[in-house]
């Protein structure tokens, strides 16, 4: 028998008690223990959070540790083609030279981007119907007139390049003969020193004649001739491009096969692979952009794993983007036209910008300066620009 | 890293083929869930605790190379990432980039609660689809954390939307998160603030306070050490900042590729967060007077419109999970809601509708018909755009394989044989007293091939779909009397 408040002194002045061949006999015992002092065992992570739930919070010093990171750079077996458009003057040409293409991966932090995207104005034969106001205000002044249409793109918005559109060719606008087109190229390239796409009515039958007569006149110019496409006679397109010494545009509908297909055509007819352009049809944002990213995804990431058919330069009709309603349209609940137009242009080349399209084709003078100057960043070499603005301004602004 | 097969996923099965699912069969629900179309959680059998250990290696063989973080209200969140590849033609992406707008609490408490009721009850309908803003991200411009608090209690009071508590000050949070209701993302633990920011947040989460956190750095080596650091605190749900330079995006740009690809591509899981992008620096820098487009547009604030969304649109294409935006004019947000649409479309859902013969109305045998294309997109905007104007019409959705007007005309879709076919299938011919088709403006090149083809007169009508209506009660009864008078 032992009396408790014994034990009890025994354990506080041991801290503990082991007690052999313990035998109670009570109805009711009540036992009170005090604490006794912790056994000192070495101290887990877990049981050091558990006390500082108890006690206020003693702030303990965490640390940003050292971790390993790599760049992620991919290798690739491919590349993808130059093609030049222009010829300088010493070689006989008119002046202005653009290189497109030439990328050996995917990401300026992979590889050098040697090339900046270029964006071509478009102009037309005769004046664009339907062309919306605030693109009409900055060309009224020359609409009827091709030539300084041009001028001014060059002088005045800094174009690289220009696409000049026969549309009046068309047998069911004015069916304007393929040599009076012949006409106004001549003059075109009289009058400005920047390489030109040359572009037809969209008449298969009309445009294979058209570009010919202008390709003869352009003899040596390496302008792009647009296009060929499967429903026209894509030969003699070709056959103006090989005899007068051009590059082709490749156009088919949001198919990398039939871009392939296309392309393996072009060449088995003769035509050198760096001559060709692709353009695997820009839908605008809004009409189906989902399908043109999905399509200039897979052709730049197959010309980049070394497919030679496919790894030619990119072109996109981001013009397209203007024909949108959201675009265009005078609506109240959609805010001012002034803006939105532009932006659903530029949204439009900027996306293809980055899914690989290398030359755009574009109208609206501020959406083609936003697209350029981007194109221009994402080609610089990383780093090259000091930034000093606070990320965290924003907060206090 | 390799894409899982439906056959890893198999063997891991019970391959009982119980059914239970509502699967055929054990590989059948394989399939779905490498297509992410059902959860491990469907499959009753997996519950036994001898199945335990397969329960666990599907879960974790089944996790997203990027995690899936949310805040908000449990019955209305902003979920971020849960990505598992880098390009949305090998699978589809998942969940669209979450957009919120800025609040100052400098603001009067009227502003303040108006701001937050129109980013609650913006939105733009497309194609039958409700575009909408996600969050609200709060920003402590005061630096006081009683104003910061007093906003935070302004907003859940009259607006039931997530919110994104920004501030660099530890007080400012603290305060906030003991009277916010929801579960708030935390803008941000940075380099200078890390080890308090932490402190703090841990002994809020072992009181059950529920938050996502963000880390910032401009070093992507730092933002990994700050994620190893967190999870061995605890704390999971987080988000990355790799800061948004305004000067030169593509920097930012660059960076958000190397973390994705890092996660997804070399399976590095501490880089496996969702990404957060700021175009609200590019507002703010053009704001300040950095105005690149001055010879386009003067006004500062238009012009910070823009070059703020074109920041948020090229984000869109590199990755981001969500976006603070500070512009809310509907003519920036149009086609920032419009791109995220299209980009987390998926691809793997049909863009069409059933081609055939659709009366739009109580149309008789006096009723024009129309022919339009089975994309979707088109079809819906052309059926809105006649239900909002009253148009009485029959029509016709022709199979162009999903293409949009113009794209099918130039691809050979929009063309007479497919007009031969489709009048022959839907049999319109007896149902209309006449024989003329309107066709969309943007198909005038196919009129002569779908006349010939179908014998059918066609009328070339207007450019839009909005514009039919006006089109109709001006010249439909003219016509049809005109090609009435010359067909008796």
């Amino acid at each position: 028998m032992m009396d408790f408040k014994e034990l009890i002194k025994l354990v506080e002045k041991t801290g503990r008690v082991k007690i052999d061949d313990i035998k109670i006999t009570a109805d009711e015992i009540a036992i009170n223990i005090p604490t006794a002092p912790p056994l000192k065992i070495p101290q887990t992570p877990a049981m050091k959070r558990g006390l500082m739930r108890s006690k206020p919070p003693e702030e303990l010093k965490i640390e940003i540790p050292e971790v390993d990171w790599e760049v992620p750079i991919n290798k690739y077996n491919g590349y993808i083609r130059e093609v030049q458009l222009g010829r300088p003057k010493s070689e006989g040409g008119r002046g202005k030279v653009i290189k497109i293409g030439g990328q050996r991966a995917l990401y300026r932090f992979e590889d050098v981007q040697p090339n900046a995207p270029v964006v071509t104005f478009d102009i037309f034969d005769m004046p664009m119907p339907g062309l919306p106001k605030n693109i009409r205000q900055y060309f009224e002044d020359v609409m009827e007139d091709p030539v300084e249409w041009a001028k001014k793109c060059v002088k005045e918005f800094n174009a690289d390049m220009v696409t000049i559109h026969h549309i009046s060719t068309d047998p069911k606008i004015k069916d304007t003969p393929a040599r009076e087109s012949a006409k106004l190229m001549e003059d075109l390239l009289q009058a400005v020193d920047v390489p030109f796409v040359i572009g037809g009515s969209g008449d298969p039958k009309k445009d294979p004649l058209v570009l010919e007569a202008c390709a003869q006149v352009a003899e040596g110019e390496r302008c792009l001739l647009a296009s060929a496409n499967l429903d026209l006679d894509y030969k003699k397109v070709a056959d103006a491009a090989i005899k007068y010494d051009h590059n082709v545009l490749s156009w088919t509908i949001m198919d990398p096969n039939m871009a392939k297909d296309l392309n393996k055509r072009l060449i088995s007819h003769g035509l050198d692979g760096n001559r060709i352009v692709m353009d695997p049809t820009t839908c605008s944002l809004g009409y189906g952009i989902e399908f043109s990213i999905n399509a200039m995804t897979r052709l730049r990431l197959a010309g980049l794993k070394g497919d030679e058919m496919v790894n030619m330069p990119m072109s996109s009709g981001t013009t397209n983007a203007i024909g949108a309603r959201e675009a265009w349209m005078v609506n109240p609940e959609w805010g001012d036209r002034t803006y939105r137009l532009p932006l659903w242009e530029i949204t439009t080349g900027l996306t293809m910008l980055l899914s690989g399209v290398d030359i755009f084709m574009m109208l609206h003078p501020l959406s083609i300066s936003i697209v350029k100057e981007f194109g221009k960043l994402l080609t610089s070499k990383p780093k090259y620009m000091e930034t000093n603005t606070d990320n965290y301004q924003w907060i206090r602004a | 890293m390799a894409k899982i097969s439906a056959m890893d996923i198999y063997k891991l099965l019970p391959k009982t083929n119980c059914k239970k699912c509502g699967e055929s069969s054990c590989m059948a629900f394989a399939t779905k869930l490498q297509n992410k179309k059902a959860t491990v959680e469907e499959c009753p059998i997996l519950k036994a605790p001898k199945f335990e250990e397969n329960r666990k290696k599907l879960v974790e063989l089944l996790s997203p190379p990027v995690k899936e973080v949310w805040f908000g209200y449990p019955d209305k969140k902003a979920i971020l990432g849960g990505e598992e590849v880098m390009y949305r033609y090998e699978l589809t992406f998942f969940n669209p980039t979450a957009i919120g707008i800025d609040i100052s609490d400098n603001l009067p408490e009227e502003d303040i609660k108006n701001r937050a009721k129109f980013v609650e009850d913006f939105v733009f309908e497309r194609t039958g689809e409700k575009l909408k803003l996600d969050f609200i991200a709060l920003r402590n411009a005061s630096g006081d954390p009683e104003k910061f608090k007093k906003a935070v209690d302004i907003i859940q009071k009259n607006t039931k939307m997530p919110i994104a508590l920004c501030s660099l000050n530890v007080e400012s949070i603290e305060r906030a998160l003991d009277t916010i209701k929801s579960k708030p993302m935390i803008y941000a633990a940075t380099e200078d603030n890390f080890s308090k920011m932490l402190n703090m947040l841990i002994s809020k989460k072992n009181n059950k306070r529920e938050f996502a956190l963000i880390l910032s750095s401009n070093n992507i080596k730092t933002l990994k050490g700050m994620v190893k650091a967190s999870l061995e605190q605890g704390i999971e749900d987080l988000i990355l900042d790799p800061y948004t330079k305004p000067e030169n995006i593509s920097d930012t740009l660059d960076k958000f590729v190397m973390i994705r690809r890092s996660a997804i591509e070399k399976g590095d899981k501490l880089l496996g967060y969702p990404i957060l992008g700021l175009p609200i620096n590019t507002y703010m820098y053009v704001l300040n007077g950095n105005n690149p487009i001055k010879q386009f547009i003067e006004e500062l604030d238009k012009a910070a419109g823009m070059m703020e969304a074109r920041t948020a649109n090229a984000m869109l294409n590199r990755y981001v999970d969500a976006i603070i935006l500070h512009g809310t004019e509907a003519w920036e947000l149009m086609p920032i809601l419009t791109l995220r649409q299209a980009i987390y479309t998926d691809p793997r859902k049909p863009q069409t509708v059933e081609p055939g013969l659709y009366p739009i109305g109580n149309p008789d045998e006096n009723s024009p018909v129309i022919m339009t294309t089975n994309f979707s997109l088109t079809f819906y905007t052309v059926t809105g755009d006649f239900e909002k104007d009253g148009v009485t019409c029959w029509l016709l959705s022709m199979d162009t394989e999903g293409k949009a007007v113009d794209v099918a005309v130039a691809g050979g879709q929009y063309c007479g044989d497919n007009a031969k076919n489709l009048l022959e299938e839907t049999g319109v011919r007896d149902k209309v007293n006449h024989r003329i088709i309107i066709l969309p403006g943007l198909a005038a090149p196919a009129r002569g091939d779908i006349e010939e083809k179908t014998g059918w007169t066609c009328v070339v009508g207007t450019r839009d779909s909005s514009q039919v209506g006006e089109f109709l009660r001006k010249n439909w009864d003219r016509i049809l009397s005109e090609w009435k008078n010359n067909n008796n």
